[in-house]
């Protein structure tokens, strides 16, 4: 008898974790187009565009009832073990990750969709866009570490999280000028905000992801809390220093 | 990026080989089997499980009538294989039993050579007319139960002198031999070890795509992993069947919830 | 939660005993096993002392008659000698005398001197003439040439030799007188008579109350050879198809209850018993020939019926049911799933009961008493295969009771050794029965 470490004797329980695992890196691909989909309908104003990703979230849910109706039956009718168990779970986490995501991406839509009908603010949008990006390409390397099961990618994107965090902090504060110069921006800078928000938000997500695959891999959470740069609530208003 | 195969639930669209109505079997004064109705699907994998002495071998044993050889078994009711009654008078239990086959719990493979061993259901049905349409069935047959490649050199060493889970392998080539439309299997992988097991299970998968399998076990396990209908049998009744995968995360019948949450026994 | 005690008074602490340390229970039933196990072994030791001192007494009982004495000449009959015997009326007198005249000669020359007449020369061998005239006139090739004889000494002289007969207590009679015991020793002395294997025994055919010398057990052993063979011929197919019918085809009802019960019941019937109905049946009502070993296969196959069912049965019954299971299961039917598989596997047990009844069957007796084999003087070898059948015969059993209740002392020894010759027989076959078993039996 040899031991085959790759595929288990019943070749329909490898079938079975690789679809559930195949609906994620689906719902994954999704939820990158959404994210830099509505970042572009920010920055151009593209009301149409707007309209798409918000529609288009329904396939994302849609895509996560699946993977839990999925998981259920995997847990009832295989009880995995090991690092199948953890496939499983992670598996769950991650589509409840990317869910969230996705829900994100759908809000920064609807407020695009109201902000384009304000006045613009200059540079909001190009520095949204850039955070945007940023998220989409944390989201996308923990997509792909997930994949290849690769530690030092997971690990890489966690601290990447610390990027998008301080450019959460920047644009708050630039925010912050905007609407005390003139309060007739404040309608607009606070949707900008709430954006802003959301996108920070997603980089969290992403991040949440990469430590499931550590999880996976490793079979342990990652010792050393994430780097946080968040200090705003400890700050006092005003303070340019870091 | 395209569908995944979590094909198991298109068996909706197949037919019913085996429909059994209003079964009842008694031995002696004990009902033992009461109001029994299923039908049992064709190239699908049907589990029966439940506690024991639920009845679940007992009708298992009515679908080849093999409950004829035990004198004291009275079966009423109707059951039907494609349409036939198997209980009518005009029908010889010999001739059924090369129509259905069956493997049994502890293997028993005759004390002959492995080739005599598969070679002999098709003999005495007077399958074959030449020695080499022989070799050819019992090369398929073993071929069928993933067991060629292993003893393809020693076709004339004894049956009994492999391991237990090659020997239950041999009992399901010589089942399979005498081309059957459905194999019953009575708790098949209880003698054997974990991996003896899972080989016979991925076996079981592959079969079902020639035959209609019926498998009793007492490990609930074993009926979510390898079947695609699952039966619950309790105190002689059918309690429910249904889908596998409804009938481990969401049963119908409180009694089904209570066994396969372990509630009772 | 506080852990207070339920009783004021301390624990008495739990002795702990060293596993190294006896204990007096453990010493006392250390005694008892070994006093079982001596009590065990003292009874094996008696009943090896009983074996052993059967053993020895049959031994010496019956090993003299496996020897006699016998006179080594040899002899030289010319044609001339022969045509003129032949010419002559009495003509075994005429053998007799060129045979004493040899013996003369062979005597002086070889020193002994004891004077000897013809009369004396007839008491210590026999009638020497009639023997030597079948000789010639069987192989009359061997005229002219020298021919070595083995002549048995009578009995009686045989009898002297083998502790029987001694000078003090003999009487003069006709058959004997203490002259010729000076003759038989001088010859013993010269070389002339000496021991020889007495193949008569093992060959010859029982003789008259008159000469216990010439008794052999040939005939009986062929006798009880035909008999096995009607035995076996017919117990093992009745005998097994009636235990396959009720193993594996008879309803479970109160008549097939009836009916196993009379078989263990007839298998304790005394042997007698067989007898008389064979008498009552197979002589009396169907006219076969009384004595014949057709007969007493008949009565011997109703006594070993009811072992061969048994053991059938048995042997049936250790078969699995998981191989029965397994052939209907493959679709055989009853009969097929019976002959393709079960037999095949109960056979080694089924051969070996076979074995072991004919093995009974050959040393029974009382059977054979009311059908006649017992008391009739087998003296000849039946003629061909049927007159083997319907010839009247003996059996060794018989052959040996006969002799045993003979007034003739010599029979004796003849009677002892017969025993040894039917020990013989059973332990073999005893023996066959436990290869054939080692070599079939399958594991399964």
């Amino acid at each position: 008898m040899t031991l085959n470490t790759e595929q288990h004797i019943q070749s329909v329980y490898d079938r079975d974790l690789e679809a559930v695992q195949a609906l994620v890196v689906k719902m994954g691909g999704l939820v990158e187009t959404a994210i830099l989909e509505a970042a572009e309908a920010l920055e151009a104003r593209d009301e149409e565009l707007a309209e798409a990703v918000r529609e288009r979230d329904r396939a994302i849910d849609a895509l996560e009832e699946r993977v839990n109706e999925e998981t259920a039956r995997l847990i009832a009718l295989r009880a995995p073990t090991a690092s199948d168990l953890r496939t499983v779970l992670t598996v769950m986490k991650i589509a409840a990750s990317l869910e969230r995501t996705g829900d994100y991406a759908k809000n920064m839509a609807k407020r695009s969709h109201v902000l384009a009908q304000m006045p613009q603010i200059n540079g909001a949008g190009g520095a949204l866009r850039r955070m945007a990006k940023t998220v989409e390409a944390m989201l996308k390397d923990a997509l792909d570490a997930y994949i290849q099961r690769d530690l030092e990618l997971a690990h890489d994107v966690r601290h990447r999280d610390l990027d998008v965090d301080q450019m959460y902090n920047a644009l708050f504060r630039e925010f912050l000028t905007y609407m005390m110069e003139d309060p007739r921006n404040i309608t607009a800078c606070m949707h900008l905000h709430f954006i802003a928000k959301n996108i920070e938000r997603m980089g969290d997500h992403a991040t949440t992801i990469a430590e499931q695959v550590i999880y996976l891999v490793t079979g342990e959470l990652p010792e050393e809390s994430r780097p946080k740069h968040d200090h705003l609530t400890a700050a006092p208003l005003g303070d340019n220093g870091d | 990026m395209d569908d995944m195969r979590l094909t198991e639930r298109t068996v909706e669209t197949n037919d019913s080989k085996i429909t059994a109505r209003k079964v009842q079997v008694y031995y002696g004064d004990t009902h033992a089997i009461i109001d029994v109705d299923v039908d049992i699907l064709d190239k699908a994998v049907t589990a029966f499980i439940g506690p024991s002495g639920c009845g679940k071998s007992t009708f298992l044993r009515c679908l080849n009538r093999m409950n004829d050889t035990i004198s004291v078994a009275r079966v009423e009711g109707e059951i039907k294989i494609d349409d036939e009654d198997i209980y009518d008078p005009k029908v010889d239990p010999v001739q059924l039993r090369a129509k259905v086959g069956m493997v049994f719990q502890k293997p028993n493979p005759f004390p002959k050579s492995i080739y005599d061993n598969v070679s002999y259901g098709p003999k005495i049905h007077g399958m074959t007319r030449s020695k080499a349409e022989l070799d050819e069935i019992v090369e398929k047959s073993l071929r069928r139960a993933a067991l060629w490649d292993e003893v393809k050199d020693r076709l004339n060493e004894p049956g009994t002198g492999l391991s237990g889970g090659q020997q239950q392998r041999l009992c399901i080539a010589r089942a399979v031999a005498t081309e059957p439309e459905v194999l019953l299997m009575d708790e098949p992988c209880s003698a054997l070890d974990p991996i003896a097991t899972a080989q016979v299970e991925e076996l079981i998968d592959e079969l079902r795509s020639n035959f209609s399998v019926v498998i009793v076990t007492h490990s609930m396990q074993q009926a979510a992993r390898v079947s695609q209908r699952t039966a619950f049998f309790h105190l002689g009744y059918l309690v429910e069947y249904g889908e596998t995968g409804k009938i481990f995360t969401n049963p119908e019948d409180p009694r089904t919830e209570s066994y396969i949450t372990g509630r009772i026994g | 939660m506080t852990d207070a005690s339920l009783s004021n008074a301390p624990a008495a602490p739990r002795s702990s005993r060293s596993l190294h340390t006896v204990d007096e229970r453990t010493r006392k039933r250390n005694a008892s096993e070994k006093r079982f196990r001596a009590y065990g072994i003292t009874a094996i030791l008696i009943g090896l002392v009983f074996l052993a001192v059967l053993a020895v007494s049959i031994v010496r009982s019956g090993m003299p008659a496996f020897s006699r004495m016998v006179v080594d000449i040899e002899f030289t009959l010319t044609q001339a000698q022969f045509d003129e015997a032949e010419s002559q009326l009495m003509k075994t007198s005429a053998y007799q005398e060129f045979f004493n005249a040899a013996l003369q000669e062979r005597m002086e020359s070889a020193g002994v001197t004891v004077p000897f007449d013809a009369a004396a020369v007839e008491r210590i061998l026999g009638k020497t003439g009639g023997t030597i005239r079948e000789f010639y006139r069987a192989n009359p090739d061997r005229l002219g040439e020298p021919v070595r004889f083995e002549l048995p000494a009578a009995s009686r002289v045989d009898g002297y030799y083998k502790g029987r007969l001694s000078r003090d207590t003999m009487v003069d009679s006709r058959f004997l007188m203490t002259t010729d015991l000076d003759i038989v020793d001088a010859m013993h002395d010269a070389g002339i008579l000496k021991r020889g294997f007495n193949w008569t025994f093992i060959q010859g055919t029982d003789s008259g109350v008159d000469n216990p010398g010439g008794a052999g057990i040939g005939a009986s052993v062929i006798g009880s050879f035909f008999m096995m063979i009607v035995v076996l011929v017919l117990s093992l197919p009745i005998g097994v198809a009636a235990s396959i019918y009720l193993e594996e085809f008879a309803p479970q009802n109160r008549f097939t209850d009836l009916i196993e019960v009379n078989i263990s019941n007839l298998a304790a019937v005394p042997s007698i018993v067989f007898g008389i109905l064979g008498l009552a049946v197979f002589i009396q009502f169907m006219h076969l020939p009384q004595s014949a070993p057709l007969v007493g296969g008949l009565v011997l196959t109703l006594m070993t019926l009811p072992t061969i069912i048994i053991a059938t049965r048995a042997s049936l019954k250790a078969v699995p049911p998981s191989i029965r299971d397994a052939a209907l299961g493959v679709g055989a039917s009853r009969m097929q799933a019976v002959f393709h598989h079960v037999l095949p596997l109960a056979m080694p047990g089924i051969l070996t009961g076979t074995i072991i009844g004919l093995a009974q069957a050959l040393g029974e007796t009382a059977p054979l008493l009311l059908i006649g084999m017992v008391g009739y003087v087998a003296r000849e070898y039946p003629d061909g295969l049927i007159a083997g059948f319907t010839e009247a015969n003996s059996a060794m059993p018989a052959q040996i009771y006969t002799w045993a209740a003979r007034a003739d002392v010599a029979f004796y020894e003849k009677a002892w050794g017969g025993i040894i010759i039917l020990l013989m027989f059973l332990l073999t076959m005893n023996i066959l029965a436990i290869i054939l078993r080692r070599r079939y039996e399958r594991r399964w």
